[in-house]
């Protein structure tokens, strides 16, 4: 049975076509949220609060876009309204242990650690949200600010400007 | 000249892009690779999606029983005052009246579609 006759049988409330979408783009959810988030935990929690959103939402699904980018849309709005929430609380301090971990795990399965990961988690997630969703998802601009609920010129901006602090901060850590 | 040498910074520029969005890939890919995820069984999914709908009926019947209540009180309260005090119901309906395009004219705020 392919995607577009479980969306429709979903729809309709098919509960086994609809445990068979999620379980088919559980794994693809999970990786997007970790590359976004950094942080393990979070992405799974945020993994599942996407998932209950999708089943009570899932009769507003249009099929516009791919149903995999409609839960991309659905867990980058509960990110950023999780950040929203949290924005008074300073957890810089976990994200720096998370990554810590991520270091020591990496270590461990003899592997070097990527230093833009280190970069990654300095960005702001506004900035870091678009970056990935384009260059590594290869999402338009147009796509991304649907996403966000942005301006397409702001996503192009932050995209830029944000690469372009990457590389900034890559060159100095490769001169050091 | 000069146009060749805007030219040739530029790709210079690209090429330097390129080169961070690869080390950028390079390290998202390593991060799958560090953190593999593991599907559970579709018996799992199952379950949740159950449980999600049941929650989801119990809170519509909630909400609609909230609203009817919610209703029924606003017209008795209205019924009331109009056999009681139809005066008093006159001033309700004028500043009603008054009011009204200033609720019409009060900027919504903009939600985002998910």
């Amino acid at each position: 049975m392919d995607e577009k006759d479980l969306i429709r049988k979903a729809k309709k409330g098919d509960t086994l076509a609809l445990s068979k979408l999620l379980q088919q783009n559980y794994s693809f959810l999970v990786k997007y949220l970790m590359k976004v988030t950094l942080h393990p935990q979070v992405a799974e929690d945020l993994t599942q609060e996407t998932m209950m959103k999708c089943i009570e939402k899932i009769q507003l699904y249009n099929g516009e876009s791919k149903f995999s980018s409609w839960l991309i849309t659905i867990a980058t709005n509960l990110f950023i309204d999780q950040k929203r929430r949290k924005k008074l609380e300073n957890n810089w301090l976990e994200q720096e242990q998370v990554l810590r971990k991520m270091k020591w795990n990496a270590a461990n399965m003899n592997e070097d650690w990527a230093d833009v990961l280190d970069i990654l988690a300095q960005i702001d997630e506004g900035i870091r949200m678009p970056i990935v969703l384009k260059h590594y998802y290869g999402y338009s601009y147009g796509e991304i600010g649907k996403m966000m609920g942005l301006a397409e010129g702001t996503v192009k901006s932050r995209v830029s400007n944000g690469l372009k602090n990457v590389r900034k901060e890559l060159a100095d850590l490769e001169g050091l | 000249m000069k146009d060749y040498d805007s030219k040739n910074s530029n790709s210079m520029l690209d090429d330097e892009e390129e080169l961070t969005v690869k080390q950028l890939t390079d390290g998202l890919e390593k991060l799958d690779q560090w953190n593999p995820v593991s599907t559970p069984n579709l018996q799992w999914f199952q379950q949740n999606v159950e449980l999600e709908k049941k929650r989801i009926r119990k809170k519509q019947w909630k909400d609609l029983l909230t609203f009817i209540s919610v209703a029924v009180l606003v017209l008795s309260v209205v019924i009331a005052v109009v056999y009681r005090q139809p005066i008093l119901f006159l001033y309700f309906q004028l500043v009603g009246i008054i009011l009204l395009p200033v609720a019409l004219n009060k900027t919504r705020k903009k939600v985002s579609n998910e």
